[in-house]
């Protein structure tokens, strides 16, 4: 394995020379290397290959509309020749956004107090308990949501809208908080609903990763911080929080990206619409996987070649955001900060 | 010590033994099922979710011979498409294939001659509500086809709309705002509402499609149009989920009937061309679909056997009720794809089944059962499923309750009449609807028929009204307020605002087609069901009104205060649960941020 190793310079030497390093493979690191680089290759073309498919698939659909009006378009008529994925891919971002808001505060409390507070057999029990979180399947989320959160949660999306309104984020259309009569439908069925459901999806994911990162905060500098009077809190602002920066932001990123391709807990809240609404509270929205989940078995032709575009431009999208992810944590590397 | 272990040893091997018997054991007593399944395979189907309560009760009856099927209610469309895609073995759809859609969409195209359609279960499509006032849920609700159909495309917008009102004179509607919820997913039963809509009120309906952008392409439609305001859900269960929710006060959805029972809500009435307003019982829906106009080209495949329900819209029986439909498997009628002739034989069996014992239990499913022109078409259509084990099935033996000796549909002949208060004018019956038939509604005393002795417990749902009915009736199979409710009510101001768009109304006293079939079938009548509140006596015929509660009683001393807004509490968007979240919120902030403040404080004293 090539590795560079740092000589110590010379002391008595003004001008240190780096020994040269000769790399010579044994024919098991070689296979090694040549296993681990066919594997990566092996994900990387499949990312391509799924990434081409998409795009052929989409070809015929995008060729009835074009490009550009494929992006603008807020409507979903493909019989006729008019659709476009703005509104879906609005829908999607809103929703992948409220489930992050909502999701990185208690996820990262969660990892905090698990890892810095916690008693120990509390902190057993607490990991436990997210990773269940993890494995519950979505559907189960769902249906959660639709059965209970929905009627619970619509206090809160009339107290927002009613106090906060005037943000155009949380104006909801034909609310009226002053009318007793008011029916509070308006807020069911939202982006807001359907993104704090995602969220219950995203935090478990987000607060592994951060958990994780916290945990190998090096005993010494948590130690040092204590032995020079720093309280439990001075210590995670100034040791914990650096050393895990990277770990936060892609363990965040991890979670967008899972929110974006959520489907079903989608599919059994949100009330399907192809207008551009950016009112988060109000019911109506739409993501690009329920876009696709909900009208792949009722469409052919240029509908389902329709929908591989809208796929297409969902894969594009994720894969923003993951190398966003990436570049970010692979700048601030984890502990970077607090070592220099 | 050897001869110990060497005793271990051999226990060992009893045990293991023993085991692997006890296994083998386990895996025959397990197998009967998998001993049959050799002569059936696991067979799947997809689509109608209208129709998924009668079918879900097919396959689990069909579990105890052996037989294995799969559905999924995702939407007729659905099952249309992965029926021709052949990812399942038959489908259920409301409606046939699309080969000229009238919406726009693209055409379906199923090989001719692939395929055959079989009526399996009628029912009507209902519109389940979530209303109440004064704190006290509405289960009598009625509104015209007009309303209904003003509901759906967005032009009334408030329950207390003058022309809701008119139709509910016993009712004090409420100032909340109507929030329809319709399918997202492809359906049949948007496509039947849609038809209805059409048929009857296309002005409402063109209006509609023009302001939902789907203009010009506005046939029937399977896709709903959306505007703001509504709420789309997916499938029946989706609609019906949403409506039963306690925060969807004000809604109101398209769903089969036998929703509507199994989450306990009720029912709109709905007006029909008699001038009645009905509910979509089995009975109701059996009378209506004597007009339902069944193609009977045995030659053409393509549309033998399907529905053409212009009939059922006009029907001016006063038991009609307009809404009614078959739904209808789509079974194949070549060996293609991964239909072969082994999953045929256990096809045939399933549907051999669907046509004849299972349509016994429809009625108290909500559905209505088939009539026997109809199972023996469909018996017919059977005998093309590719390796059908054909066979010759007694109809009489089915103990299908619209079966009579005589050939009649007895089902139908036995309708109760609808009763006095159901007719459209002043009166208003305070009984309640589908899931909720035993909670009677309070009515205004305006609205109620008088009464002369409200004791009375069978007089047939009291009718002396000055209007001069029953008289004709008691003959012995006829109905209670029957016959003959002669045209004008005699009532005051009848309906101020004429609610049915156009229909015949009050004038129409039914009578025609009543058919109070005489004593002929008498003998037959005891396998009548009747699931809902009506508990009918099929010999007297005679209808008690609201079996749980008499009715007069219930509602006198209701007497609706007509002030119900004013009662409600001002929320102002406070209340005590909003204080404790917004406090909460507070203390958390707080406790974050206090140790930092106060470590800063603190740190920055210490050197001073």
């Amino acid at each position: 394995m090539t590795t560079t190793i740092d000589v110590a310079p010379d002391v008595h030497d003004a001008t240190p020379q780096p020994r040269g390093l000769q790399v010579r493979r044994s024919r098991g690191d070689r296979a090694f290397f040549g296993g681990v680089s066919f594997s990566g290759l092996v994900v990387l073309s499949i990312m391509v290959a799924v990434g081409l498919f998409l795009a052929i698939q989409a070809a015929q659909a995008l060729r009835v509309t074009g490009i550009w009006s494929f992006l603008v378009t807020a409507e979903w008529e493909t019989d006729r020749g008019k659709f476009g994925i703005s509104a879906v891919l609005l829908g999607t971002v809103l929703i992948a956004a409220v489930a992050v808001a909502v999701a990185f505060p208690i996820s990262l409390g969660t990892a905090l107090f698990i890892t810095e507070v916690a008693p120990n057999w509390l902190r057993s029990a607490l990991i436990a308990l997210v990773d269940l979180m993890a494995a519950v399947p979505s559907v189960v989320y769902g249906l959660w949501g639709l059965f209970l959160l929905e009627g619970q949660i619509v206090g809160l999306s009339r107290w927002i809208n009613t106090w906060f309104g005037w943000i155009p984020l949380f104006k909801v259309a034909g609310a009226d908080p002053n009318s007793p009569l008011a029916s509070a439908t308006v807020y069911t069925a939202s982006i807001f609903i359907a993104g704090v459901v995602v969220a219950m999806m995203v935090m478990p994911i987000q607060c592994v990763v951060m958990r994780e990162v916290f945990s190998q905060v090096p005993v010494g500098e948590r130690e040092g911080a204590f032995a020079l009077g720093s309280t439990r809190w001075g210590m995670i602002r100034v040791v914990a929080l650096p050393f895990g920066r990277g770990g936060i932001i892609g363990g965040s990123m991890l979670g967008l990206g899972r929110a974006l391709g959520e489907t079903i807990a989608v599919l059994l809240i949100l009330s399907p619409s192809f207008n551009i609404n950016f009112h988060i509270l109000q019911a109506g929205g739409n993501s690009v996987s329920y876009l696709i989940a909900s009208r792949y078995n009722e469409t052919g032709g240029v509908g389902l070649s329709a929908l591989f575009a809208a796929g297409l431009a969902l894969f594009a999208v994720t894969l923003v955001v993951n190398s966003t992810a990436s570049w970010f944590v692979a700048r601030s590397r984890s502990g970077a900060s607090s070592e220099a | 010590m050897i001869d110990r272990h060497h005793s271990t040893r051999r226990r060992s091997v009893v045990v293991a033994a023993l085991l692997t018997l006890g296994f083998a054991l386990c895996l025959c007593i397990g197998a009967p099922p998998s001993a049959t399944a050799r002569s059936y395979q696991r067979i799947s189907g997809e689509g109608s979710s209208w129709a998924a309560n009668a079918i879900d009760a097919m396959r689990v009856n069909v579990r105890k011979f052996g037989i294995t099927v799969d559905y999924n209610p995702s939407g007729s469309t659905a099952g249309r498409k992965n029926f021709l895609n052949g990812t399942v073995d038959f489908a259920a759809s409301d409606i046939p294939f699309q080969l000229n859609p009238e919406d726009g969409s693209a055409p379906e195209k199923p090989a001719p001659n692939s395929y055959a359609y079989i009526p399996v279960v009628a029912g009507g499509t209902s519109f389940m509500y979530n209303l109440q006032i004064n704190g006290k849920r509405v289960t009598n609700l009625r509104l015209s086809g007009q309303n209904i159909s003003k509901i759906f495309t967005g032009t009334i917008t408030m329950w207390n709309d003058p022309a809701i009102q008119a139709d509910n004179p016993g009712l004090v509607m409420p100032a909340r705002t109507i929030v329809p919820v319709v399918r997202s997913d492809g359906s049949g039963s948007s496509a039947q509402f849609t038809m209805w809509m059409i048929s009857q009120y296309p002005d409402i309906w063109n209006d509609f499609c023009n302001r939902a952008g789907k203009a010009p392409a506005c046939g029937y439609t399977s896709f709903y149009p959306t505007i703001s305001g509504m709420i789309a859900q997916s499938g029946d269960l989706g609609i019906a989920g949403y409506v039963s929710q306690g925060f969807a006060e004000g809604a109101i959805g398209y769903v089969n009937y036998s929703y509507a029972l199994g989450s306990q809500f009720p029912v709109v009435k709905l007006l029909n061309k008699a001038g009645y307003y009905t509910e979509p019982t089995p009975q109701n829906v059996a009378v209506s679909l004597l007009q339902a106009k069944i193609n009977t080209d045995a030659t053409d495949p393509a549309v033998y056997l399907t529905q053409q329900l212009d009939g059922v819209y006009n029907d001016t029986d006063s038991r009609n009720y307009p809404l009614s439909s078959y739904s209808y498997f789509i079974l194949p009628t070549t060996v293609a794809g991964q239909f072969n002739t082994d999953k045929g034989q256990t096809l045939g069996a399933f549907t051999y089944y669907a046509m004849c014992e299972a349509q016994q239990d429809s009625a108290s499913l909500g559905y209505s059962p088939l009539p026997i022109n109809l199972v023996q078409a469909g018996f017919d259509q059977i005998r093309k499923i590719p390796g059908v084990v054909v066979k010759d099935i007694d109809v009489t033996t089915c103990h299908n309750p619209t079966f009579s000796p005589d050939g009649s549909n007895l089902l139908a002949d036995t309708a109760p009449k609808p009763q006095a208060c159901d007719q459209q004018g002043a009166y208003q019956c305070p009984d309640g609807t589908a899931g909720v038939s035993n909670v009677p509604t309070a009515i205004l005393a305006s609205a109620q028929i008088p009464v002369a002795a409200p004791t009375g417990d069978a007089t047939p749902a009291a009718t002396p009204t000055g209007d001069g009915t029953p008289a004709a009736a008691p003959s012995g199979e006829g109905t209670p307020a029957a016959n003959g409710t002669p045209a004008a009510n005699g009532t005051p101001a009848a309906n101020g605002a004429p609610a049915a768009g156009g229909a015949p109304t009050t004038t129409t006293p039914a009578g025609g087609n009543a058919s109070p079939n005489g004593s002929g079938s008498k003998a037959f009548v005891p396998v009548l069901l009747v699931p809902t509140g009506q508990n009918c006596d099929p010999d007297s015929g005679t209808c008690p009104a609201a079996s749980g509660a008499p009715a007069p009683a219930a509602a006198a001393p209701a007497a609706v205060s007509p002030v119900a807004s004013a009662v409600l509490p001002q929320s102002s968007g406070w209340n005590t649960s909003l204080a404790l979240m917004l406090l909460i919120v507070v203390l958390t902030i707080g406790l974050v941020l206090a140790p930092a403040v106060a470590w800063r404080h603190l740190s920055n004293k210490a050197p001073a």
